[in-house]
């Protein structure tokens, strides 16, 4: 009896496992993502959101009448084992596009093999301006993220509004990231408020464990806000360690982050330590209060469940909005020939959870992020953004 | 005894490379590619065999001779337009030029600490790429590495139109097997016997008049030097050199591949080299749970074939003899 139970199972396990290659004319997306080592904090919800969207769309009869199929594989967050995946992706799965990848590293050595191989490739998260300098820019490559540009360009403006302040510090991870980001911010608030002075600059290591002697160097010369651009676990570290030493108090909690650390990834592990007061960003609120778009309600119930997680991720909209974006590139083009596909991307306006995105000739989206004031709210045991606005002050104006 | 030198006596390199050849032919496209990551990580593996297997010295480091052969190689050929025929040696000194200096440092100390030694030089190295922006991109990387002009490969009779990417690969194989035949000489001239030597009892050798550090330096930088020009290969291969080539990960994935293969034998660690990628790529294919599977794998075989790959293989071949040779002869 036993022996058929095992008989039957694995023959159940053979045609589950060949399964896959009957699903002939499937669209396949391959989606090289960080899913294993620190990075996975982001890898999986974007990867998630993308299978979401996949299912979403599939439910709808997919796209030109074809059912969309996505290949993900584990990025590992190095570049070298992204470029592996991404030619095994082209070639020995015969990938129709790409999609994925999470780091400044992977994006830029994913889009070479990408011009390479003639197809398109779009990148959820990686915000270095790089990827599509006119130096780096080809037809097959483009960006749904934030730009560092953009995200310091937002400190800045947010910042400029805060009358009374004379003297701004900024401390950010020390690599190409922060580097970029802080120089967009100095240069927008220069331009914004001449009347402000750059007093302090700390460049902490990405990963440091201890920031005591970044934070008390910062505080001996009273800045009256920060510009701070440390996420993630680089952030909660900071803030556990800022707080005992009154560094925010000091500067009366006016610090603004542009690394996403509003997003509830950040805010729920922080819970009651969280710095609240201070103005901080998320690609997806995912706690809105105020006028939050319908479809996004509808959207955030799906993507908790799907993530099997209470309050969600902020980054699953990434993989999420993404997929809806190659959708409707290959809609308009009536085709999945990704010169076809390319040229119908430029310029595209597509609907995502958050509002209308579009594709500039930049092949970059106008997406921005949301800011607001990160306070406490009696229904959640953590920070929330209040009244989330979107800030994109790059010149495409887009509003919902 | 006959046998092994019967072994011996076969131009390994020569036969895996005349095999080698017939990829592009005959298998896919993936599988030249799949054919150049292996041909790359083998000479990376053999330069480093010849450190730990020959000379007895344990590298945590050695990512960073391999990191600084991508890195020269491709700011040679991207940002300055030097033709490969000069950026590709000019990587294997360049990264001999700083095995020379970290090695000088490196020898002096022994066994766990030269091995810390090592790690710490390659971690410096490390930070620098990653942070050096003006020169290696920081941690965006050095993307966009030019190809190399090959057109001259399918110009050779007999060969036809080809790719450019086969066209590299057998550009790959070719220096590939011409550096294994260099560092075989290495291994069996003198100075290799002496480097034997030093593994196997440095107090003595050190009596008969050897003098130890500066042979265990010349090992590091000719190692450094061989690992210098997998790393110039890699980063035309991937087509761009990144700080990951150079993280102490690295440095233990190739130690991985060369302990799996078996140090004891030349072509232990190539073969160790092809298991770990293979399972590498298929495995990641399938699962997302790759570490749990690749760990139990590597567990395995580790327990199994204590002597690597290589070793396990010739010990089973041996004990097969035995069991079938006659008891009285």
């Amino acid at each position: 009896m036993r022996v058929r139970h095992v008989l039957a199972l694995a023959c159940a396990a053979c045609v589950l496992a060949v399964l896959p290659a009957f699903a002939e004319g499937t669209i396949k997306i391959g989606f090289p993502i960080p899913l294993s080592g620190p990075a996975a904090l982001y890898g999986v919800p974007i990867l998630k959101g993308a299978q979401m969207a996949v299912a979403d769309l599939n439910a709808k009869g997919g796209v030109l009448g074809r059912k969309l199929e996505l290949l993900p594989r584990d990025s590992k967050a190095s570049a070298d084992e992204a470029v592996r995946l991404a030619r095994e992706l082209i070639i020995k799965d015969n990938a129709d596009f790409l999609a994925g990848t999470l780091t400044s590293a992977e994006a830029p050595a994913v889009s070479t093999i990408a011009k390479e191989n003639k197809i398109v490739f779009i990148a959820p998260s990686a915000k270095t301006a790089s990827l599509t300098a006119p130096a780096n820019l080809h037809p097959y490559i483009f960006r749904f993220a934030s730009n560092t540009t953009t995200e310091g360009q937002a400190g800045a403006i947010i910042m400029s509004k805060w009358k009374d302040i004379k003297k701004v510090a900024t401390i950010a991870p020390d690599y190409a990231y922060g580097r970029d980001a802080i120089a967009s911010f100095v240069a927008e608030i220069k331009k914004l408020r001449p009347d402000i002075a750059i007093v302090d600059q700390q460049w902490p290591k990405l990963g440091e464990p201890d920031f005591t002697a970044f934070i008390t160097a910062q505080m001996s010369k009273q800045p009256d806000a920060v510009f701070c651009d440390l996420y993630g676990g680089d952030f909660v570290t900071f803030v556990k360690q800022a707080m005992p030493l009154g560094y925010f108090t000091a500067i009366h909690n006016r610090l603004a982050d542009g690394g996403e650390v509003g997003a509830v990834d950040v805010t729920e592990p922080l819970g009651a330590n969280y710095p609240f007061g201070i103005w901080s960003d998320a690609y997806d609120p995912v706690i809105w209060p105020g006028h939050e778009p319908a479809a996004h309600k509808a959207w955030v119930q799906e993507m908790k469940d799907s993530l099997k997680s209470p309050y969600g991720s902020g980054w699953a909209i990434q993989g999420y909005s993404v997929i809806l974006a190659l959708a409707a590139g290959i809609e308009k083009a009536g085709s999945t020939n990704s010169d076809k596909v390319s040229k119908a991307l430029v310029g595209l306006t597509f609907d995502t959870p958050a509002g209308k995105r579009s594709f500039n000739a930049n092949h970059d989206a106008d997406t921005g992020e949301f800011w607001g004031e990160m306070v406490k709210d009696p229904k959640y045991p953590f920070a929330i953004i209040k009244d989330p606005t979107y800030y994109n002050p790059e010149p495409v104006a887009v509003t919902d | 005894m006959n046998r092994v030198a019967l072994g011996r006596s076969i131009p390994w390199t020569l036969v895996v490379f005349l095999i080698a050849v017939w990829v592009p032919a005959l298998g896919s496209r993936y599988d030249t590619f799949l054919g150049t990551q292996i041909a790359i990580d083998a000479l990376f593996v053999v330069s480093l065999n010849l450190l730990l297997g020959t000379t007895g010295l344990v590298s945590f480091g050695h990512a960073a001779y391999f990191g600084i052969g991508a890195y020269a190689c491709g700011i040679l050929m991207k940002t300055y337009g030097v033709p490969f025929v000069i950026a590709f040696p000019a990587a294997a000194l360049i990264a001999a030029f700083f095995a020379l200096i970290f090695g000088f440092f490196c020898v002096r100390l022994s066994a766990l600490y030269f091995a810390m030694l090592t790690l710490a030089f390659a971690q410096i190295v490390w930070a620098i790429c990653f942070k050096w922006n003006a020169v290696t991109g920081g941690d965006e990387g050095l993307p966009n590495i030019p190809y190399p002009k090959l057109d001259w490969i399918s110009s050779l009779p007999g060969l036809g139109d080809l790719s450019i990417a086969d066209e590299f690969y057998l550009l790959t194989i070719l220096m590939v097997a011409l550096s294994f035949a260099i560092l075989r000489q290495v291994i069996r001239s003198p100075f290799g016997r002496m480097l034997t030597t030093i593994r196997d009892n440095p107090e003595r050798a050190a009596f008969i008049g050897l003098n130890v550090r500066a042979y265990e330096l010349a090992a590091f930088v000719v190692a450094g030097g061989f690992a210098g020009l997998a790393g110039a290969l890699y980063g035309i291969f991937n087509r761009g050199a990144f700080a990951d080539y150079v993280f102490w990960s690295k440095s233990a994935e190739v130690l991985i591949m060369t302990i799996l293969g078996g140090i004891n034998y030349f072509w232990g660690p190539p073969v160790g080299a092809f298991a770990l990628v293979w399972l590498n790529q298929e495995i990641t294919s399938y699962t997302q749970y790759w570490p749990f599977v690749l760990g139990v794998v590597l567990l395995v075989l580790l327990f199994g074939f204590p002597g690597g790959i290589v070793g396990g293989l010739v010990a089973g071949y041996e004990r097969l003899r035995r069991m079938l040779r006659p008891r009285h002869a």
